[in-house]
């Protein structure tokens, strides 16, 4: 039963930031463990959900007031349509790494991060160990301070 | 007090047995689930909907918020599966539009209200009764319909359907 692990596995508390590897809107692999000594926001969205698309506003503004040193904000969308994401990126001015993972909520990432509805959000210390679950922007703030 | 629950449960569960028996063969529902959140960006109503066993698959139209149900052959589904499912994801029907053996809806439990007949041996029916339309509708529907009796009396073991082919 090999897949029984990846079918059970969710995120919890405590863990580490898995090693996957994804691609960008310019088609380059981006792995999510890549930034050391940074906290990590990743955000799981998709274009056609419209709280999503509310929240990517919330996030281009953090991203742009929080030091860049301290933290690093990557999205995975579950678009299954690349080109309605690469339009919703360029829509909403988004600036951050952007990484795709193209199966809806059956998408390994989702899966594996326990993603049952969009957006979820999880915050990842420098050490890259996860801290929280879907944080406010406040709470994301005062982790930075 | 809780004798007559239990008569009353069992009476229930009686009449609901033998009506889906009768709202037999149901191929194809479509679903649009309304609710305070955005439906499709949950994944619990497709997670319910995959947890009966009478359903092959499920696919959701992002353009539409439409959830498409393919279910296997000769199941004894009615409406009211779809319907408690949603409601367990903690939705509601928007709309309901299911794909039947066009005998299916000449047995019992089937009122059409509708002038609409089909010559075909499949037909797509729309489900109006409460419960599967949105409120404003239902309000609309009973003012439509206050002629017929069994559609105000809310009989959740009959259902109010519009032929639409």
């Amino acid at each position: 039963m090999a897949n029984t692990s990846i079918v059970s596995a969710q995120l919890k508390i405590g863990d580490p930031i898995p090693n996957i590897t994804l691609k960008n809107q310019n088609n380059a692999a981006k792995s999510i463990n890549q930034f050391k000594e940074k906290f990590v926001l990743i955000d799981f969205w998709a274009s056609w959900c419209a709280p999503c698309r509310l929240g990517n506003k919330k996030l281009v503004k953090l991203y742009s007031s929080a030091n860049s040193s301290k933290i690093e904000i990557i999205g995975i969308s579950l678009d299954t349509d690349k080109t309605k994401w690469v339009k919703a990126i360029e829509k909403d001015k988004i600036e951050f790494t952007q990484l795709i993972d193209p199966k809806g909520f059956d998408a390994n990432t989702a899966v594996l991060f326990g993603v049952e509805e969009l957006p979820s959000k999880f915050l990842f210390n420098e050490k890259g160990i996860l801290i929280a679950i879907n944080p406010t922007e406040e709470e994301i703030i005062k982790y930075l301070n | 007090m809780k004798k007559t629950n239990n008569i009353y449960v069992l009476l229930v569960s009686i009449v609901i047995l033998v009506s889906t028996k009768a709202n037999a063969q149901i191929s194809k529902a479509e679903i649009i689930a309304t609710g305070l959140t955005c439906s499709m960006c949950s994944n619990a109503i497709n997670k319910q909907l995959k947890s009966l066993p009478e359903v092959v698959n499920v696919e959701t139209d992002l353009n539409t918020n439409t959830f498409t149900v393919t279910l296997k052959e000769g199941n004894t589904l009615s409406p009211k599966a779809f319907k408690d499912k949603v409601e367990k994801a903690g939705f509601f029907i928007g709309s309901l539009i299911v794909t039947t053996k066009s005998e299916t809806i000449k047995q019992g439990g089937y009122v059409v209200v509708n002038n609409a007949s089909s010559t075909n041996p499949e037909v797509q029916i729309q489900v109006l009764d409460k419960g599967y339309v949105t409120e404003k509708e239902f309000k609309k529907l009973s003012k439509s319909f206050k002629n017929i009796e069994t559609y105000a009396s809310n009989n959740e073991d009959d259902f109010h359907i519009k032929i639409i082919n």
